[in-house]
């Protein structure tokens, strides 16, 4: 089945500018991808035409469905199997797998036409989206099936979300993803998280290209600040401490800082989450010697950094840790982002480490639809990953995607469909480099240290370089983190 | 063994600032009194002697590698009268490139003897094999591949230990959050651990033994963390090592200890950093409190843990491990065999942490454990 799957989604390009878009599904892919022929539901081509047009086209499919189900199996299947040579492949003698593998290419047609009738705005269309999802509703539960249905219902349950919102003016679902910490139980989330970490290197990517970046620059020095925009549990200190309590030139082990950022409310970056953080770190400090002390910087409710709060000590090295979107973090807000890089800068920080999602490339010109069909491909590779990382641990998977990527689905629909076509994303390490950041290089080390991390996960992990100061983690061909480093001094 | 990583230096160096084609001849040379080596061109050039060369080298490693380090703080750090950024920077540029002889980090783990015979040898070889380019090139492409190979050894060392530091501070959060909850449910769990135990000595025995790769193969020796840690802080890496063989070897075996002989509070509960923080906020009186226990010669803490609470924890956490979890979860690590084999040093996160990581999950993702306890996570 993973075999299967692998086709449907990893080893798959979904262009956003054309092939996502059923309107315009006349032209093809440039890479051979082209599912608009391949489709088993319906011919894309005959139907396709103006906006107007595409009503009866999901209503036809919708049909098409019922009916196939039902009776039409064998027929569509060859009709499938003779478009797509790579597929006949895989499936002749697999019989068995092909329903599953058909369905989830069905799911993917219903979600898009379902983002598509949503992205249409005017009333009509959000009966039409309605109408798709109810019967994507049926298809799918998140509990069970394979990743694509899994996956398929929690887009569903996002897009619903959307319609709703838009319907009832929702404040919440446009925040989505912004409280769904609180909805679970800390335990829950913990042990997702924990889970997460085994089961994929995406935490420890992160943390330990950061971390290296940070022993890199301080190695002579007998003071080390770091200001951590997002601390959480604090998972990503306990190993540069046990780094620098071991290092072995430079001076004995140097002084560590480190002042965290904390917000008012509750959830895993309250006051009192940090505080708890902090008495937790202190005490694996002092258990290995690590020298150090621990500062909150409370923000205000709009999230604005202020670096007259902090305190600062002469001589020490001043590091910025900014982690953003990790499979575990929930979702920052541009500005609170922007305010808190752009006041970094003037405290001319020694380094500046940055961890992001890598969004497509196509995802600009795509329109909704277009970024819809990226953020379903980004989210696949990360159910592929997880489930090749897991393959047996169903329960131990659905908490992973309960507790993190459930909300994140929601949420990061909620901020494309909100931001439409009228802002263009920038990724932040490109912002930081227009604001005048300068890149720092990643070390040999550095770079050696992620390979041999994503080495001890599964094959189907790599690791780019994309410039001299960005690792890049992808699962496959597709890219879903980076992390970077720059600095505000002259090297 | 990495020879010649040091090229002849006084020859190479004066004759590529000679930049001429008098390969044979040595300009003479005089020493200032700050120690540096000058020709007696009219234009005096720097010569790099092997012991110059040395601090620069070592200056170039503490700022962080030749990528890093600048002719400018290459100065500060090296501190020679007389050395000028002009002499930093062809320099620096020349080590860069590779056409110096690169002195790395496994250097410093030599010891000095072998060190200054290792140099001794160096010249030998250097003065009767300077004349070929060729020669040259090849022996510096195969310093080249041992320094990267050095490097990723060390990379991979550091990294297993940065692994298991990240395992063991997610332990003490996951614990402090099962010992919340279990406090809170500590009558249930009183009711229930009296069958649970009984039932389950057997299957968690021939687990445990299923899944004990011999320690040796999982951690650093040692002498291993010796080498890396601090020298005036052994104390520190023996605490560190022995805090993992703990969760291993001492944590699991404790419940069963605890199970048939329920008088003996001593050494049964997981070792932890936060001790003291723990206490205070459970609020729990322990009929020891933590102590000091001497394991194996070497100092670690152990908080004891010695109230039935938090005896009834640690059943949950480890004796509760479903036979099936464990070994759903085995083929992943038998993918990563080779690396094991490779380098025994490096390891994916312990079958058993896992194993007992799994099994927080399935209690919470809502699961009934076998024995229809109440989860430890509500």
């Amino acid at each position: 089945m993973a075999m299967v799957m692998d086709l449907d989604f990893s080893n798959f390009t979904y262009s956003g500018t054309t092939t996502t878009t059923s309107t315009t599904t006349t032209t093809s892919t440039d890479d051979g991808c082209n599912w608009n022929n391949w489709s088993p539901l319906i011919d894309w081509e005959a139907l396709s035409g103006d906006q107007e047009d595409f009503h009866t086209l999901i209503d036809s499919m919708i049909d098409h469905n019922v009916v196939l189900q039902n009776s039409t199996w064998p027929n569509t299947q060859e009709e499938y199997n003779s478009l797509s040579p790579e597929y006949t492949i895989m499936s002749t003698d697999d019989e068995t797998n092909s329903p599953d593998d058909f369905k989830g290419l069905r799911l993917i047609h219903l979600l898009m036409a379902a983002a598509e009738a949503l992205g249409g705005g005017n009333n009509k269309c959000r009966e039409l989206a309605k109408v798709i999802l109810v019967r994507l509703k049926e298809l799918v539960s998140p509990n069970d099936g394979t990743n694509m249905e899994r996956l398929a219902a929690y887009f569903t349950d996002a897009l619903e979300g959307l319609l709703n919102g838009v319907s009832g003016g929702g404040k919440h679902v446009l925040g989505g993803g912004h409280h769904y910490k609180d909805e679970h139980h800390q335990s829950d989330v913990l042990a997702a998280f924990q889970l997460l970490q085994d089961m994929s290197p995406y935490v420890k990517f992160g943390h330990f290209t950061a971390n290296q970046a940070i022993l890199e620059v301080v190695t002579h020095d007998k003071r080390v600040h770091i200001v951590d925009y997002d601390i959480m549990e604090g998972v990503q200190w306990a190993s540069l401490m046990q780094a620098l309590v071991s290092r072995k030139d430079g001076p004995p082990t140097p002084h560590l800082r480190i002042t965290a950022l904390s917000r008012a409310g509750s959830g895993r970056r309250s006051f009192s989450t940090v505080q708890e953080t902090g008495r937790r770190l202190t005490a694996f400090a002092a258990s290995i010697g690590q020298p150090f002390s621990f500062h909150q910087c409370r923000l205000d409710t709009d999230e604005t950094f202020r670096p007259s709060s902090l305190k600062l000590v002469r001589g020490e090295a001043l590091i910025i840790n900014c982690m953003l979107h990790l499979p575990h973090f929930s979702y920052r807000a541009p500005d609170s982002i922007t305010s808190f890089l752009s006041m970094s800068k003037t405290l001319n920080p020694r380094l500046i480490t940055l961890v992001e999602e890598e969004i497509g490339s196509t995802s600009d010109d795509g329109g909704f639809v277009g970024r819809f069909m990226d953020s379903l491909h980004q989210y696949s590779a990360m159910y592929d990953s997880l489930e090749v990382g897991f393959p047996m641990q169903g329960r131990a998977r659905a908490l992973v995607e309960r507790v993190f990527l459930g909300p994140q689905i929601a949420g990061s629909l909620a901020r494309i469909y909100r931001s439409r076509a009228d802002e263009e994303w920038c990724s932040w390490g490109k912002w930081l480099s227009e604001v005048g950041f300068q890149p720092m290089n990643i070390s040999f080390a550095n770079h050696c240290q992620a390979k041999l991390l994503l080495g001890l996960y599964n094959d189907g992990y790599r690791v780019e370089e994309l410039s001299s100061n960005k690792l890049v983690l992808g699962w496959k061909s597709r890219r879903l983190l980076s992390a970077s480093i720059w600095t505000c001094q002259d090297i | 063994m990495f020879h010649p990583k040091q090229k002849p230096i006084s020859s190479s160096i004066s004759t590529m600032n000679n930049n001429n084609s008098h390969h044979h001849e040595r300009p003479m040379c005089v020493q200032g009194d700050s120690g540096l080596v000058l020709t007696t061109d009219p234009k005096p050039r720097l010569r790099w002697t092997v012991e110059l060369h040395e601090r620069f080298v070592d200056a170039v490693t503490q700022l962080g590698g030749p990528d890093k380090a600048t002719p400018k703080t290459i100065m500060r750090v090296m501190g020679v009268k007389g050395l000028t950024l002009y002499h930093l920077k062809s320099h620096l540029q020349k080590f860069r490139l590779g056409k110096q002889p690169h002195k790395d980090f496994h250097d410093h783990s030599m010891k000095d003897g072998e060190r200054a015979s290792s140099l001794e040898l160096q010249r030998n070889v250097n003065a009767s094999s300077s004349s070929g380019m060729l020669g040259r090139s090849m022996n510096e492409m195969q310093m080249e591949v041992n320094r990267r190979l050095h490097e990723q050894l060390e990379v991979q060392r550091h990294l297993q230990l940065r692994i298991e530091a990240q395992g063991k501070y997610m332990q003490t959060i996951l614990e402090k959050a099962c010992q919340t909850l279990a406090g809170e449910n500590m009558q249930q769990q009183q009711q229930a651990s009296g069958s649970y135990n009984n039932n389950n000595n057997k299957p968690d025995i021939s687990v445990i033994k299923d899944f004990g790769p011999p320690q040796p193969i999982n951690f650093p020796s040692l002498q291993d963390l010796n080498i890396y840690g601090p020298n005036n802080n052994d104390q520190l890496d023996l605490h560190m090592d022995h805090g993992f063989d703990n969760f291993l070897t001492k944590k699991r075996p404790n419940p069963y200890n605890n199970n048939n002989n329920n008088n003996n509070t001593a050494g049964k509960s997981p070792l932890i950093w936060a001790d003291d923080l723990r206490l205070q906020e459970l609020g729990t009186t322990t009929a020891a409190g933590s102590c000091i226990v001497d394991v194996v010669d070497h100092q670690i803490q152990i908080n004891t843990g010695g109230d039935h609470n938090n005896n009834n924890n640690s059943h949950i956490d480890h004796h509760s491990l479903n036979s099936d979890i464990i070994y759903e979860t085995k083929p992943m690590f038998n993918e990563h065999s080779i690396i094991r084999e490779n380098n025994k040093k490096l390891e994916r996160p312990s079958p058993r942490r896992v194993a007992e990581r799994m099994h927080h999950a399935a209690i919470s993702a809502g699961g009934t454990m076998s024995q229809g306890r109440g989860s430890p996570f509500g």
